[in-house]
């Protein structure tokens, strides 16, 4: 699954024509955006009730989880990385987080304590990844055991109760204005800063460039004097402090330690920045492409679920969608 | 007339926006080695692959063999016996030399499973062909390159190939594996293979070849006998003019102002305790064969590669950490010899590849970049430099070798590079374009950069050198004054043989003293 994102380099790597270019890119995101309208009609259409306000805003609600993750894994990918690990991180961040709540710590430094403990997570994946060398596949798959026999170990397998006031993140909106307008959720509004927060790092920021320079060419990275080590790590600690946000906020909308959620989020999100365009060679992805591709993903499960197929039959058409959408890519880019 | 194998009759091939070949037509003759020469952007390597089958030509006939051919892929060439061994190597490295030949069609036993036993046993008589004793059971990265490509030869032979078309087969390998593959060459033209072969090293076509075509511009020029036209004559067709001089005048005047010290750098096996000075304005060679340390020599400096002890002295201040970071900000650059896998993040823009080692220039404290500034910076140093882009949001990649080259330097002098380390600069870079990377190169001197150039070829160190040092397997063996030395003193330095012009040998003992005055 390595190389089925990559562009066709040619041996000689310099033929006239050979790159997609400038224009590639914007066709590429014209057309998943295109896509994204295309469903949005879709469903529009043959599902009574999708096009409401109240299912929109639930959508946006439900998607924001996979987008966030998405982002994460996004920069680890754009490094020529992967981080498996975030699903369970989810799970970790969330539990510690109502724990630390359940043992008095007030509301606000839980949720902290849940963002650091991602943090954590990150930063052990970047030291193993850059200190150790281990393959990020690899450090990335231990940490994804370790992280979730951490998560229920520490909540002894179950669900424990938080505080009431814990499940305002998650649950409480702001702009309600009575049953018209049932107001934007936090998660929504917390998944719409991150985006543009993180899409402002890695286009505008050097931090960013030099994501994308390692996961270009990491030797000619490291010649220009980048220190590779530590931009690495920095990403990886990115990636899992949003699966931290993600843990944290999942956890208040639950108001419970929930050691077992989250299992396989990490797949769905690396499916949505794949669809959006990210390539797992490295050096090429976006977050507009992460947050279009699930949001892709998100529509899809709606409004198959409100159209009545079952949960087996998203999964399929969901699996089709991700091999569609890189084989279009890889017949433009032959072509 | 001898007998003529493969004929080509105006072909033309075109791509979006370039003519990249117009009514060419040549001819190859069974049992000779036939060179092909062109700066780069000829039109030779898209001759070759229309050949290969890889392109197929817009216009024009290839008569193979007396029948008109048309291949639509290289497999189809391949099989009519038209093999090609490109410049980069296509082995698969961890696997064993005789899987390496058989990939694809590798002999099976009765039950379906591999028949390790036979592939063995004809890998072994495909390359005792070519008079070469490999083990065929050996994992080919456990060869040398030199060995690797004759590996890649007996793959295109174990085709029964007749035509054998060589795209710069020496650009990777030392002296003495280049007279390994003549030898497997001469071999193979006598069992009356046909043979194709690119390269942009003149000098060593004399050795091989019996005919050469060349190439400007998408069109064919000439053929001449090899014998009966001069080296000059095949460079003046080839740039389509007479080019008065190789090197520029040198107006660069060393100064006694000392701004790298290098003392004792020792990397285990590969650096033996080396000491050497640079000075401002000055141009330093580093010459040597190839494996004698020279590249490493100077990573080590630049800080590329780690090394036990030594240290480095940057205008009176010695640099505590080696790291490429820590040299860049202490002003060294290094040019690398490999461009594309060291030099350049070739899918990033022309722009960002100038800034890359110098984001602070463009951005703000905080590490917000400021386009506007980047943009301003970069075409600066296209003007400079005349780098060739349509735009400086073009991906690095769709540039030509030389305009590459330029961008790299770009990145470095936009660095503010006090030292820079030029690796092999002109290689594979047309004769045209060379000579403006020398004029470059003499320019950043002349400005009080201090350079040091490391080249395989003398002429290079002799015409654009003020001092050389001379290495052999990773010890420095002397010292010269480029104007006081000949190509025959540096050599019998670089293969260890101490002075040995008939001076007694005093090589090791004048190091440093000497030294052109300003």
């Amino acid at each position: 699954m390595s190389d089925t994102h990559a562009p066709r380099k040619d041996p000689q790597g310099h033929e006239p024509g050979a790159s997609p270019g400038r224009s590639g890119v914007a066709l590429d995101r014209f057309l998943t955006f295109g896509a994204v309208v295309l469903l949005f009609a879709v469903f529009s259409i043959t599902a009574k009730n999708f096009f409401t306000m109240r299912n929109v805003l639930s959508l946006a609600l439900q998607t924001s989880t996979t987008t966030l993750m998405g982002i994460g894994v996004t920069f680890t990918i754009i490094t020529a990385g992967i981080d498996l690990s975030i699903g369970s991180v989810v799970a970790l961040t969330g539990t510690v987080a109502v724990m630390a709540a359940i043992a008095g710590v007030p509301i606000w430094i839980s949720w902290l304590i849940g963002l650091a403990v991602g943090g954590v997570c990150g930063l052990a994946n970047g030291l193993l990844i850059t200190r150790l060398k281990l393959p990020p596949f690899i450090a990335t798959l231990g940490m994804m055991m370790v992280a979730r026999g951490l998560a229920l170990t520490i909540t002894n397998a179950n669900a424990w109760p938080a505080p009431e006031a814990f499940g305002s993140l998650g649950n409480d909106t702001i702009f309600r204005t009575g049953a018209q307008f049932p107001g934007i959720s936090y998660p929504v509004l917390i998944m719409i800063a991150v985006a543009f927060l993180c899409h402002f790092i890695l286009r505008k920021t050097r931090m960013g460039r030099y994501t994308y320079a390692i996961g270009s060419n990491e030797e000619a990275a490291r010649l220009s004097g980048i220190r590779v080590g530590w931009v690495k790590i920095f990403n990886y600690i990115v990636c899992a402090v949003l699966a931290g946000l993600v843990g944290v906020i999942l956890a208040s909308r639950m108001v419970t330690s929930q050691p077992n959620s989250a299992t396989g989020y990490e797949l769905n999100a690396i499916a949505a920045a794949v669809i959006g365009g990210t390539s797992l060679m490295g050096g090429v992805g976006t977050v507009g492409g992460t947050v279009i591709g699930s949001f892709i993903i998100g529509i899809l499960t709606v409004g198959l679920t409100m159209q009545g197929a079952n949960y087996f039959m998203q999964q399929i058409v969901i699996g089709l969608v991700v091999i569609g959408a890189v084989a279009f890519d890889q017949l433009r880019n032959k072509a | 007339m001898q007998d003529v194998i493969l004929e080509v009759q105006g072909i033309s091939k075109a791509f979006p926006g370039v003519r990249a070949l117009d009514q060419v037509s040549f001819d190859l003759r069974r049992g000779e080695v036939h060179a092909l020469v062109g700066e780069n952007g000829a039109g030779k390597s898209t001759l070759m692959k229309i050949l290969s089958g890889v392109y197929q030509a817009d216009e024009g006939t290839i008569r193979y063999k007396g029948r008109e051919i048309r291949f639509h892929d290289s497999t189809q060439a391949r099989d009519a016996g038209i093999g090609i061994i490109y410049q980069e190597l296509n082995l698969i490295p961890h696997l064993s030399v005789a899987a390496n030949i058989f990939i694809g069609r590798e002999p099976l036993t009765r039950l379906g499973t591999l028949n390790e036993k036979k592939m063995n046993r004809e890998a072994v008589s495909i390359l005792e062909r070519l008079n070469l004793r490999i083990d065929p059971t050996i994992t080919l990265n456990r060869l040398p390159i030199s060995k690797q490509q004759m590996v890649e030869i007996a793959k295109s032979l174990s085709f029964d190939s007749d035509v054998l078309i060589m795209d710069e087969p020496t650009s990777a390998l030392t002296e003495s594996e280049i007279d390994e593959l003549f030898t497997v060459i001469h071999t193979l033209r006598d069992r009356g293979v046909a043979i194709i072969y690119i390269s942009h090293r003149l000098e060593e076509l004399k050795h091989i070849v019996d005919r050469i075509s060349i190439f400007r511009d998408g069109r064919y020029v000439s053929t001449d006998e090899y014998s009966s036209i001069t080296l000059e004559e095949i460079v003046n067709r080839m740039v389509g003019r007479t080019l008065e001089q190789k090197f520029p005048t040198r107006h660069n005047v060393p100064t006694t102002e000392k701004i790298l010290e290098v003392r004792n750098v020792v990397r285990r096996g590969v650096l033996h305790d080396i000491s050497f000075d640079l000075y401002r304005g000055e141009i330093l060679g580093f010459a040597g064969l190839m494996g004698a340390g020279r590249s490493e020599l100077a990573r080590a400096i630049f800080g590329a590669d780690p090394i036990e002890s030594g240290t480095v002295t940057m205008n009176g201040k010695k640099l505590t950490s080696l790291s490429p970071s820590a040299s860049i900000r202490a002003g060294i650059a290094y040019l690398s010899e490999n461009r594309k896998q060291e030099g350049l993040a070739v899918r990033m823009k022309v722009a960002e590849n100038v800034s890359l080692a110098n984001m602070a220039g463009v951005s703000s404290r905080l590490g917000v970049i400021s386009r506007r500034r980047e943009l301003n910076a970069c075409r600066r140093y296209v003007e400079e430099l005349a780098i060739r882009t349509p735009s400086l949001l073009q991906v690095v990649n769709n540039l030509s070798g030389g305009n590459q080259q330029k961008v790299v330097v770009a990145k470095w002098l936009f660095c503010d590079s006090k030292i820079l380390i030029f690796d092999e600069p002109t290689r594979g870079i047309d004769v045209g374009t060379k000579f403006a990377i020398y004029e470059l190169i003499e320019r950043l001197a002349r400005e009080g950069v201090g350079i040091i150039m490391i080249s395989s070829e003398l002429p290079e160190i002799l015409g654009m050198t003020d001092r050389v040092i001379v290495l052999h397997e990773g010890s420095l063996e002397a010292t010269l004054v480029t104007k006081n030395t000949t190509q025959e003193e540096i050599l019998n330095f670089a293969a260890g043989l101490g002075g040995g012009t008939g001076k007694p040998s005093n090589g090791r003992s004048r190091r440093a003293e000497e030294r052109t005055q300003p």
